[in-house]
């Protein structure tokens, strides 16, 4: 037989702490951490560009097929990469990196494989890359707004 | 949720305790810079399951950041195993789990594994602020059963009630500006 449950509301050190006097205001906060952020933009550019290449090359040994163990390892290589733009306030390069799990989430459950659709993620990849921070706002929106559609339609099947 | 962006109201997370795990040398590098910025002092700084468990075991930790660690979701077992590991007070700790790709089934998992709050990837320091000030209220129950032990599931936050300013509790007072 299973056991009732125990409702009770435990005391949270955290509530506490952080009404202390002291401390920053929000927007200082904000604007402190923004500041952090930025120191770290070269290291994830070239992470990025790092996985970039990594990624064009499980895309080349796929060699139009589905081949699981290659689809989880490229999917866990995009996954890790999800956040990382954003330091460099990139949330373009993260859409497209989102766009390009979901297909590879699909792939890899379902077991098929849409060359064409991963070709197209890596050529706006590339393309972000190489554009960043000089990019068409409307142009860059329209190739995000595409990539989502071919994601849904691959996953529709 | 949510504040203004030219709030001055005021925190302060010197004194608290945070362990992050966060197996990517730059995830964690970006998760530092955010709680650096907000004034924390104290990072345990995990890059794997078993450095996390031992300072969950070794140290009190007033906050953790937890990374669900893509497809093998080693991030939701640490928090399952966090809540039935009776260290108290760590097993009370709020938990906001991050996640990177979020299909539904992780956004259910994070839910049962006993996380308070799920934060889909990327992070911004705004949106991890106004996470971490909403774990922080108190008042959360917190519930212990055969299937789960984790804080309450049935929550809702409607907000203030139509054409009030402020909250009347304390905690409300906390995003008061000035």
């Amino acid at each position: 037989m299973s056991e009732p449950a125990r409702i009770h509301t435990p005391d949270i050190p955290l509530g506490r702490l952080i009404r202390m006097p002291g401390g920053k205001n929000v927007g200082q906060a904000v604007s402190d951490a923004e500041k952090g952020l930025e120191t770290l933009h070269g290291e994830s550019m070239k992470e990025l560009q790092r996985v970039l290449e990594k990624a064009e090359d499980y895309y080349n040994r796929a060699n139009k097929k589905f081949d699981g163990l290659l689809v989880n390892a490229f999917y866990d290589l995009i996954n890790g990469a999800i956040g990382l733009p954003t330091v460099g306030k990139d949330r373009a390069i993260d859409s497209m990196l989102v766009s390009l799990a979901d297909l590879l989430d699909y792939y890899r459950i379902s077991g098929e494989w849409g060359d064409k659709s991963v070709q197209v993620h890596l050529n706006t990849f590339q393309l972000l890359l190489r554009t960043e921070g000089a990019r068409d706002p409307e142009g860059t929106e329209a190739i995000l707004s595409g990539l989502q559609k071919v994601s849904r339609k691959a996953a529709r099947g | 949720m949510g504040f203004s962006a030219d709030s001055r109201a005021r925190f302060n997370l010197a004194q608290v305790s945070v362990l992050v795990l966060e197996e990517t040398p730059l995830g964690m590098s970006i998760l530092v810079q955010i709680l650096g910025g907000f004034g924390a002092r104290k990072v345990y700084r995990c890059d794997t399951v078993e450095k996390a468990e031992r300072v969950v075991r070794e140290a009190e930790v007033d906050l953790l950041i937890i990374d669900a660690m893509g497809r093998s979701g080693a991030g939701f077992d640490f928090v399952r195993w966090l809540r039935r590991s009776g260290i108290r007070p760590n097993c009370y700790v709020p938990v906001i789990l991050t996640a990177a790709h979020t299909p539904a089934m992780a956004i259910a998992r994070a839910r049962d594994c006993g996380a308070h709050i799920v934060m889909a990837k990327p992070l911004t320091p705004r949106a991890m602020l106004d996470r971490i000030i909403w774990v922080a209220r108190a008042g959360r129950r917190f519930v212990e059963c055969d299937g789960y032990v984790g804080p309450d599931r049935r929550f809702r936050d409607a907000g203030l009630p139509r054409g009030l300013e402020f909250g009347r509790r304390r905690e409300d007072g906390l995003m008061l500006p000035g």
